[in-house]
């Protein structure tokens, strides 16, 4: 099967530009000085944006600039050239960074304190304070499952747990954008499942989720799009309904001479002299089985398969590179 | 070049440079090249308690002692340069450094307001610091650096002037139980460096001038004097010094006991060694009335001639 | 008074983990154990060691006081890089100086804890000893406790230079050995007068931490309390001083990818 050719843009139109963007990155470069002193680009160039309200899937291979560009984005390291826009305010600026919450991967908090007081902490340097602080710590940390471990010190909490807290520490202050590095990491199950329904009813509230995961299975059930990058550059940005929808697969197995050519993409005769076609499209294969009908062949197999977006990102790097 | 490159030749000239900053400062600051005993430390601009040139913790703690004296204020030795313009040193006004025989001129570490040439530090320094007019100073009761003398000598068993001087501090009490303590601190040190001139002679001499046991210190002496003849001593060290001590007060507590001839032969042994001594020669030549024995009249008359 | 908060919760945050970690309390059993083992030497009795005790006790406190001090500061940025605990402090709407100080307060904030714990244990022990207690000895407290302003200042400018080791090396060497520094660059300026100025000039920039220090007026004797335009000079210099290290820190930090 030929893959699709992905979709880049080059740049943003201006209609873009007046929208309203949660995240606006315009040929953003990244670079970093090498042990040998030679520079190397983590990101070349990379323009995107992110609407508000959407839930944005951030991919790419180990390497491929993602934790740069959302460094960038959190303003703890600076663009070589181009800009970054967070909430319509400079990336890194108090004002974005008022109105975000950063879930950092393979963080640590301090391991001598709590869970209740790390948040306490983050809170007040949020500019939260008093028993609205002390609320919605609680709070946060009975969403995340924490409710038993909070006065517990970080130390003796396992992977999961810490991920817990930072993920409540992401959610002080109800941020309008959340920026999530590898979210789900260290995260049983049941715990993806919680977090993904906690996500989800965040950004029915309104909030924009901003996140990159290794995780595609849990990229598939909850992004609006997809971005896909590598080597530092923007290689896809697709809907992710469309990505799916072209994942989709139809075979076909019949008897007869019938015209398909117009309906499928492939053709292929088995051992036993019957052809596969396969389709695209639920209407497509409907129309074929209606042909071999009428043309007085025999529809003997009939077949639905479902892509992964494993395989359309492997095909889309597989393409690129 | 890369940075790597650049910082490797700043350092290099940073080292270079330093080097020669730190030729141009000893001069000035003249540290002893090594310290020989404890004139060293006491003789030499540079030498201060914060070990810059210590060898030992029971050099250092030496110092501290002089600290304790001078009530916590710090003084050093002259420079050359001080000498030589003819600056005005310390005295003290009970006489003390002279009685050590103390040649070395000092002033405070601390310099004075009008020749500091660092305005406003200097004068918080002396401020925050103990730091006073050291001319004419007394010093504090000694018995406040026995502690030091103690961890001296735990620390350093063979850093003999921590046991005498801290013998000679205890001692300074005007009680039989203050020199009974004495002596037998005396004695622990012995028991640390057994071929000790210095300690024995320290033994001998409160047993009899405190104590008035010349039976029980002549026997010290005479052993203090054997070695003195025997041992391979530096003649700068402690030992080296009491070496001439053991003959003098041999001669002299033989001579008060009434065994003349004894006395006499121990000064002659004496002379041996030390040659010109003044006293021993007198000790060797006793004066008219003192009773010589025939066979040694020749010797005399042969000294007399000389 | 958002900045006073932000500064505040920082400060608490390293006060409470090196609470926890006990750090502290490592120290504190260690100088008591050095100042009870000058009873050791009560083989002269109790008498004549009121000066050695009172020497000993405030050099233990000046000496692991200081220690704490360098090793609170000039860990300090380098461990929240290396442990990521920056990244979510950092995602917060606290910009770079506002952490740098938070920090600093909260370095200094654990000196002052760790010097009053070994003060009260040195105050213990010398009463012990039977040392009266003097007024100068609040002032020595005072002092000290400006000057660990400076040390912590001092430290956590070298850590955003230098590697963690390397900065807490070189603040020790720097902060212990200053004032053997500081008298052989005054006796050289004293033999060359003619380079007087330079010899001063590069002692003014060296952390001038023994003014601070009046240890030698509190353990001898009958030295009169330090004038009050001192200790206000000695505030001054802190301030000046500490500001300026700050600065040096920041304009490093500010820039730093992490």
């Amino acid at each position: 099967m030929v893959p699709k050719k992905p979709k880049v843009p080059s740049q943003l139109s201006d209609y873009q530009i007046r929208m309203s963007f949660a995240i606006n990155c315009q040929g953003l470069h990244v670079r970093y000085r090498s042990k040998s002193g030679k520079p190397v680009e983590a990101v070349s160039g990379l323009s995107f944006g992110v609407e508000k309200g959407e839930i944005v899937g951030f991919l790419g291979p180990n390497g491929a600039g993602k934790s740069s560009t959302l460094k960038v984005l959190m303003g703890f390291i600076e663009p070589y050239s181009g800009s970054a826009k967070v909430l319509e305010s400079e990336s890194g600026s108090i004002e974005s960074r008022s109105r975000t919450g950063y879930l950092p991967e393979v963080a640590m908090y301090y391991p001598f304190l709590t869970p209740f007081e790390t948040l306490t902490l983050y809170g007040e340097l949020q500019g939260l304070k008093g028993k609205a602080l002390r609320n919605e710590t609680f709070e946060l940390l009975e969403r995340v499952g924490l409710k038993g471990s909070q006065k517990k010190q970080n130390r003796t909490l396992s992977k999961g747990m810490l991920q817990r807290v930072g993920i409540a520490q992401s959610l002080l202050g109800n941020p309008e954008l959340l920026i999530l590095d590898e979210v789900t990491s260290g995260l049983d199950p049941i715990g993806r499942r919680e977090l993904r329904a906690l996500l989800q009813e965040k950004n029915k509230q309104g909030t924009t989720l901003f996140f990159s995961s290794h995780e595609l299975s849990e990229v598939s059930r909850i992004c609006d799009r997809i971005l896909i990058i590598d080597k530092g550059k923007l290689i896809a940005e697709r809907n992710l309904k469309e990505v799916e929808a072209s994942l989709s697969k139809y075979l076909l197995t019949y008897n007869g001479e019938t015209s398909l050519f117009d309906l499928s993409m492939e053709f292929e005769e088995d051992e036993s002299g019957n052809m596969r076609a396969s389709f695209a499209t639920k209407d497509a294969l409907i129309e074929a089985i209606d042909r071999v009908k009428i043309s007085g062949g025999k529809v003997t197999d009939i077949v639905a398969e479902q892509g992964s977006l494993e395989d359309y990102f492997l095909e889309t790097l597989g393409v690129a590179a | 070049m890369t940075n790597s490159g650049f910082w490797a030749i700043g350092s290099i000239v940073l080292l270079v440079s330093s080097g020669q900053l730190t030729k141009n400062i000893s001069k000035i600051v003249n540290p002893p090249g090594k310290p020989a005993g404890l004139e060293a430390h006491e003789t030499h601009a540079g030498a201060s308690l914060l070990g810059q040139f210590r060898t030992s913790t029971s050099s250092w703690l030496w110092l501290k002692t002089d600290l304790y004296l001078h009530n916590g204020v710090e003084l050093r030795a002259q420079t050359d340069a001080e000498i030589a313009a003819g600056e005005e040193q310390i005295h003290d006004a009970d006489g003390w450094h002279d009685a050590i025989g103390d040649e070395v001129r000092h002033v405070t570490a601390i310099p004075a307001k009008n020749s500091d040439p660092r305005g406003f530090f200097g004068d918080i320094e002396r401020a925050t610091q103990s730091f006073s007019d050291m001319h004419g100073h007394t010093h504090i009761d000694p018995k406040s650096a026995l502690p030091l003398y103690r961890l001296m000598t735990w620390l350093d068993p063979q850093f003999l002037p921590g046991w005498t001087i801290g013998a000679t501090v205890l001692a300074n009490e005007r009680k039989d139980s203050a020199v009974a303590t004495a002596i037998e601190y005396l004695n622990e040190g012995l028991n640390e460096n057994t071929q000790s001139i210095a300690l024995r002679v320290e033994i001998a001499r409160l047993k009899i001038t405190r104590q008035r046991d010349f039976k029980g210190g002549i026997p010290i002496l005479r052993e203090a004097s054997n070695l003195a003849q025997v041992a391979d001593f530096d003649p700068n060290s402690e030992d080296g010094e009491s070496a001439l001590d053991a003959f003098r007060w041999l001669a002299l507590s033989l001579r008060e006991i009434g065994e003349f001839q004894e006395s006499i032969d121990s000064a002659i042994r004496g002379l041996e060694l030390f040659a010109n001594d003044p006293v021993l020669m007198r000790m060797a030549n006793p004066a008219p009335g003192i009773w010589i024995p025939e066979s040694q009249k020749a010797y005399y008359k042969e000294m007399g001639k000389s | 008074m958002k900045k006073l908060l932000i500064w505040k919760a920082l400060a608490r945050g390293v006060v409470l983990e090196s609470v926890r970690r006990k750090d502290i309390w490592v120290v504190a059993i260690l100088g008591l154990l050095t100042i009870l083992s000058a009873g050791a030497l009560g083989f002269f009795g109790f008498s004549g060691l009121e000066l050695f005790a009172k020497d000993l006790g405030l050099t233990v406190l000046s000496i692991f006081s200081t220690v704490l001090a360098v090793l609170a500061s000039s860990r300090m940025l380098p461990d929240e890089i290396k442990n990521r605990t920056l990244y979510p402090l950092l995602a917060r709407p606290v910009s770079r100086f506002d952490f740098l100080f938070g920090k600093f307060l909260g370095a200094v904030a654990v000196s002052w804890i760790s010097f009053s714990l070994l003060a009260a244990m040195v105050a213990i022990a010398l009463f012990t000893f039977g040392v009266t207690f003097e007024l100068i000895l609040i002032q020595y407290a005072i002092c000290k406790m400006m000057g660990l302003v400076l040390v912590c200042a001092f430290s956590l400018a070298l850590s955003a230079y230098l590697t963690p080791a390397a900065a807490t090396t070189l603040s020790l060497v720097l902060l212990f050995g200053s004032s053997m520094m500081l008298r052989g660059l005054t006796m050289a300026a004293l033999g060359s007068p003619d380079l007087a100025w330079l010899y001063t000039s590069v002692s003014n920039l060296l952390p001038q931490v023994g003014l601070f220090d009046l240890g030698s007026r509190a353990t001898n004797q009958n030295w009169t309390l330090v004038p009050a335009w001192v200790v206000l000079a000695l505030a001054g210099y802190m301030a000046i001083y500490s500001t300026a290290m700050l600065t040096f820190s920041w304009a490093k930090f500010r820039r730093r990818a992490i």
